[in-house]
């Protein structure tokens, strides 16, 4: 079967894309630092990305089939590894979220994202039936929910929240009733006020109410999400141009160079730079669900839209944070923002959609 | 593999998804069209605002400079220091470096900087010392800013004419609170915008107006003379507080306002209220026998008693309204001049009784008494001089000895001025000018308004006569002077006992108030010790004070001599015989003038003058260079020599400014004022002698030098 996979069939085009969009990352990343204790990070970013191609390069030639195979392996691996950190894990800001190899600090729950997409394309893979009844649907539930509420016990919303979209997509996909799906809601709905009540902690109060209405309190929790809006707004048509926007530069801005890239961006290189990476972004996820269309069997097809729901959940939240539509909650911008997990974990990802998409000729 | 392609329900699926991303986006993208194209001015707005502060900038403050443009208070650029406390690496040890060299108690000094995020003040409006001391220790996130600071430079010299600021300049005492609108000037503006680099650049949008200047009266020397006199009078007489007062006896204006005790105003944490007290406007006293004067003055004027008269104070005691009022030491039968000359109750009771309520009281009245007199000072008191409504029926004989009236000591300085200027009430000035900012110091060109007169020139003439007596044979032969002629009177006045509301039997306030030279009178001292230890009476602990101020004042202003220089022995010869035959006093002191301008040579004043080779002026010519004033402003006009000028020119006026106006409107001026003109130069008139103000007898001379 090896005989037929071949590089040709690698998607150029959408690696085009996510260069392009790594690169005004890197500049804005350049941008954002300048001046900062931050300064140079966008080599470091470079690095990242370099390691990033390679990776997906090595995880495309792995057959999907193969990785599949290991689901039950990895899942319970990733379960032991979420206990391990809860019993061993460093301690840092209030949260267990590492384990310290001395090497390296390994934060399990990001790759568990990774080992959901896969344990869901096999589940969904292996449950052929177009409709899927209520029973089915709690269990693929389970499924995700296990990880998710150890990873809440960190605690660790942001990350938790990201394995939502993944259950959602494989269900969604796995031909879940409407029905059921507004269940699910009212269920969501009714939970609501006990999660609030016990759920979160008060800081994570603070960044929801403060979403709602952020003016209350604009120099405590609401200064995020306030000027955030400022460097957008002030960014107006054309930008201020790179390294001249007065809210980034002048650290008004919190964090430009990773959670706030895109009100960076926005503010230095305005409407038309905004619109234009959205575009990118949509380009992306166009050509990913293109992709899936195209995949060779339902399990590919799970495998590109898990990518899919983690990558548009990321992008959706993130923008939708910078433009004051959704709460502060420490999701980054995929492919833009600083960070080395990110990166790696995005080019994984598509190192996996590259997979699928080299074998979609094989029989 | 067997399954081949998704299913249909997945691939319609992957389409609903694809079009709900495609929603979002829009979403999203009409989202950003609002805010960066529709709200794109709002949001620049804020971003605009973050980026700028306005800062107050605050104003130079005005100087206030003496009579003769010498700073008293100024303006000084000094270091404040501030710490950025997110900055400072070690905030424990960087502020344990800063409290040892500020002397603070470091916990509470770093309370205070933690408490802030950006900015924090760590000192302000240090010494340059102490700056350059924290700059030499480059600390991280400690920072300098320069400041203005009010600067005393004469240190203690009139600290409660003058006044102190708070810390940020508004003046909490004296000339700097009275003045403070004018001094202060109107705060900037500064705009401090940040740029894209982080680099913040401040410009001025709206410069501070900088505060006018303050030309006192007051003359840097002469304070200092008196302060220094006060100090030693206070370490003497180990008084609880004193003040001494020089004012300018034709024009009013306060040349000297001294307190003791005192303070630096530099060190506004040392100040305290006592210190703070400006006792010649806001203590009220009764003035005891010093008001006497006011009494025998007001029955000479009134023509109800002749100076010559004989008056029986027999039997040493006078009885009114059930109280008795002695004499302290019995004086029998004695003219009236003895009779105020040895300070007799019972001669001043009989004055008062003589004119009556009515009378005296609007004499009390005319000096001034019971009045504000607008002094250019905040904190004064009216003093207290109830209505003869009010009074009881011994009040009148109280009033008479200087007990039952409430007067500040710069009601007495005045009063003894209108007595000595021909009876001319001038109001006491302290403020010569308001001057603008650029203008710095502008000379003084004091007018003296509202002038009044309060006792005829002959009452006057007599009072400085009889005034000139207490001090050659009364109560104060201490204020002798070498040199100068001296009038005045003393007042040992016992206090009131809060606790008993009685009349202490050990606290007095010693007083003496006089002026000199006797006929021509140059200034006016009021010398006031509260309650003196050991030698309590005001011609033993205050006339000395009076002698030590006016001798060196006098002697700075240039003022000629009227009596020998030397206290020879035919000096103290003529004193003692003046003791003995009081009528004759007066002729044989003119006698002494007469024989200082017989021999012009001895005074050394007249000798520096007299031209080389020249060996005898003549008489007339010394006699006018003797009274050449050095000092124009300061010195009233010296007309012809000696009193009897005085005596027989009754009707006396003021001469009128003549500044500023052309050579004949000059003339035209002084001719209507009965004067004539020297014309010096041409163009407009640009100084005067003798200033505006001055008591000048008609057809005398004014030289007016004219420039353009």
């Amino acid at each position: 079967m090896n005989r037929y996979v071949h590089f040709r069939d690698f998607d150029w085009l959408l690696l085009i894309f996510v260069l392009i969009i790594c690169g005004l990352g890197v500049s804005e990343i350049y941008s954002a630092t300048l001046g900062t204790k931050f300064i140079g990070m966008h080599v470091k970013q470079v690095e990242w990305i370099t390691a990033g191609i390679v990776l997906m390069f090595v995880i495309s030639l792995i057959n999907y089939q193969v990785l599949l195979e290991f689901v039950p392996w990895m899942y319970a691996l990733s379960i032991f590894s979420l206990v391990s950190v809860l019993v061993f894990g460093k301690k840092y800001l209030g949260a267990r979220r590492w384990i310290d190899f001395k090497l390296f600090h390994f934060q399990p729950s990001e790759w568990i994202k990774l080992v959901l997409i896969l344990t869901m394309a096999k589940y969904f893979a292996e449950y052929r039936d177009n409709d899927l009844p209520f029973r089915e649907l709690v269990k693929a539930g389970l499924v995700v929910m296990f990880p998710m509420l150890l990873v809440l016990k960190q605690p660790d919303l942001g990350t938790a929240l990201t394995y939502v979209p993944i259950a959602v997509m494989a269900l969604f996909l796995g031909g879940m009733r409407a029905r059921h799906g507004i269940i699910l809601l009212l269920v969501a709905a009714v939970l609501m006020p006990a999660v609030w009540k016990w759920g979160l902690k008060p800081y994570q109060k603070e960044r929801l109410s403060t979403f709602v209405a952020p003016e209350a309190d604009s120099h405590g929790a609401g200064y995020q999400v306030i000027q955030s809006q400022v460097a957008v707004g002030s960014g107006g048509i054309w930008g201020k141009g790179l390294a001249k926007g007065t809210q980034t530069q002048g650290q008004f801005l919190p964090v430009p160079h990773t959670d706030f890239i895109f009100a960076a961006w926005s503010e230095e290189h305005g409407f038309v730079g905004a619109f234009f990476v959205l575009l990118l972004y949509f380009g992306v996820l166009m050509r990913l669900i293109h992709d899936a269309q195209t995949a060779p069997d339902r399990a590919g097809v799970f495998l590109i839209m898990g990518v899919v729901a983690v990558l548009a959940f990321h992008v959706l939240v993130n923008v939708g944070m910078v433009v004051g539509f959704m709460p502060v909650t420490g999701i980054p911008l995929p492919l833009m923002s600083y960070g080395g997990s990110s990166i790696l974990f995005t080019f994984l990802s598509l190192g996996i959609v590259m997979n699928v998409r080299m074998r979609r000729y094989v029989n | 593999m067997a399954g081949g392609k998704a299913p249909i329900n997945v691939k319609s699926r992957l389409l609903k998804f694809g079009l709900f991303l495609f929603a979002w986006a829009l979403i999203l993208c009409g989202r950003l069209i609002q805010l960066q194209i529709v709200q794109h001015g709002v949001w620049t707005q804020r971003a605009l605002r973050q980026q700028q502060r306005t800062v107050d900038i605050s104003p130079q403050r005005g100087v206030i400079y003496d009579r003769n443009g010498q700073e008293l208070a100024m303006t000084v650029q000094v270091d404040s220091v501030f710490a950025v406390p997110s900055e400072i690496p070690d905030p424990a040890n960087t502020v344990a470096m800063l409290a040892s060299i500020l002397d603070e108690e470091p916990q509470a000094m770093l309370a205070r900087i933690q408490a802030q995020k950006n900015f924090a003040w760590v000192a302000r409006k240090v010494d340059p010392d102490i700056a350059d001391r924290i700059r030499s220790l480059n600390l991280r996130g400690i920072y300098f800013q320069k400041e203005l600071k009010r600067f005393y430079p004469k240190r203690t010299l009139a600290a409660q004419v003058l006044g102190y600021v708070g810390m940020e300049d508004v003046g909490l005492a004296g000339i700097e609170h009275l003045y403070q609108d004018q001094l202060n000037g109107q705060p900037g503006k500064l705009v401090i915008t940040m740029d894209a680099r982080r680099k913040w650049f401040g410009h001025v949008e709206h410069p501070p107006d900088p505060g006018d200047n303050v030309v006192l009266t007051i003359d840097e020397k002469i304070q200092y003379i008196v302060e220094k006199e006060l100090a030693q009078a206070m370490e003497e007489t180990h008084a609880v507080s004193g003040t001494v007062v020089v004012q300018n006896t034709r024009t009013g204006e306060i040349l000297a306002l001294a307190n003791a005790p005192t303070f630096n105003p530099n060190n506004s944490h040392d100040i305290t209220p006592d210190k703070l007290k400006n006792h010649a406007v806001s203590d009220v006293y009764e003035p005891g026998s010093v008001f006497k004067t006011v009494t025998f003055s007001s029955a000479f004027d009134e023509g109800v008693a002749r100076p010559e008269e004989i008056i029986n104070c027999d039997p040493g005691y006078v009885l009114i309204g059930g109280i008795k009022i002695h004499d302290s030491h019995h004086i029998g039968t004695v003219t009236l001049e003895k009779a105020y000359a040895e300070s007799s109750d019972v001669g001043a009771v009989r004055m008062a009784l003589r004119l009556g309520p009515e009378r005296f009281y609007k004499h009390m009245q005319a000096f001034g008494f019971g009045q504000s007199t607008n002094i250019e000072l905040p904190g004064e008191t009216r003093g207290l001089v109830r209505p003869p409504a009010r009074w009881a029926v011994s009040s009148i004989g109280s009033m008479s000895i200087g007990q039952e009236v409430g007067v500040t000591p710069l009601q007495i300085v005045s009063m003894m001025s209108s007595v000595a200027n021909d009876g001319i009430y001038s109001p006491p000035r302290i403020v010569a000018s308001v001057t603008p900012p650029g203008q710095g110091y502008r000379r003084i060109e004091y007018r003296p308004q509202n002038q009044r007169r309060v006792l005829s020139s002959m009452t006057s003439a007599v009072m400085r006569r009889l005034t000139e007596e207490v001090v050659l044979e009364g109560t104060a032969r201490r204020a002798i002077l070498d040199g100068y002629s001296s009038a005045g009177k003393t007042g040992t006045a016992q206090k009131i006992d809060p606790k008993t509301h009685a009349y202490s039997k050990t606290d007095y306030v010693a007083s003496f108030v006089g002026f000199t030279p006797v006929n021509n009178p140059a200034i006016t001292i009021a010398v006031i010790l509260d309650s003196p230890k050991g030698l309590h009476q005001g011609g033993q602990v205050s006339a000395p004070v009076f002698k030590r101020v006016a001798e060196q004042v006098l002697s700075y202003l240039g003022v000629p001599h009227d009596v020998e220089p030397k206290v020879n022995y035919a000096r103290r010869q003529l004193v003692a015989h003046a003791a003995e035959s009081d009528t004759e006093d007066t002729t044989e002191h003119q006698g002494s003038v007469v024989l200082d301008l017989e021999q012009p040579a001895a005074s050394p004043q007249a000798a520096a003058q007299a031209a080389p080779g020249r060996t005898a002026p003549s008489l007339p010519q010394a006699a006018a260079q003797a009274s050449q004033p050095l000092r124009g402003t300061l010195l009233p006009a010296v007309d012809a020599r000696g009193g009897t000028v005085v005596l027989e020119n009754g009707g006396h006026s003021t001469v009128p400014s003549l500044l500023g106006l052309s050579m004949r409107g000059a003339i035209e001026a002084a001719h209507k004022a009965g004067y004539e003109v020297q014309v010096v130069g041409s163009g407009l008139a640009r100084e005067q002698q003798p200033p505006p103000g001055t008591y000048l007898p008609p057809g005398s001379k004014i030289a007016v030098r004219f420039a353009r």
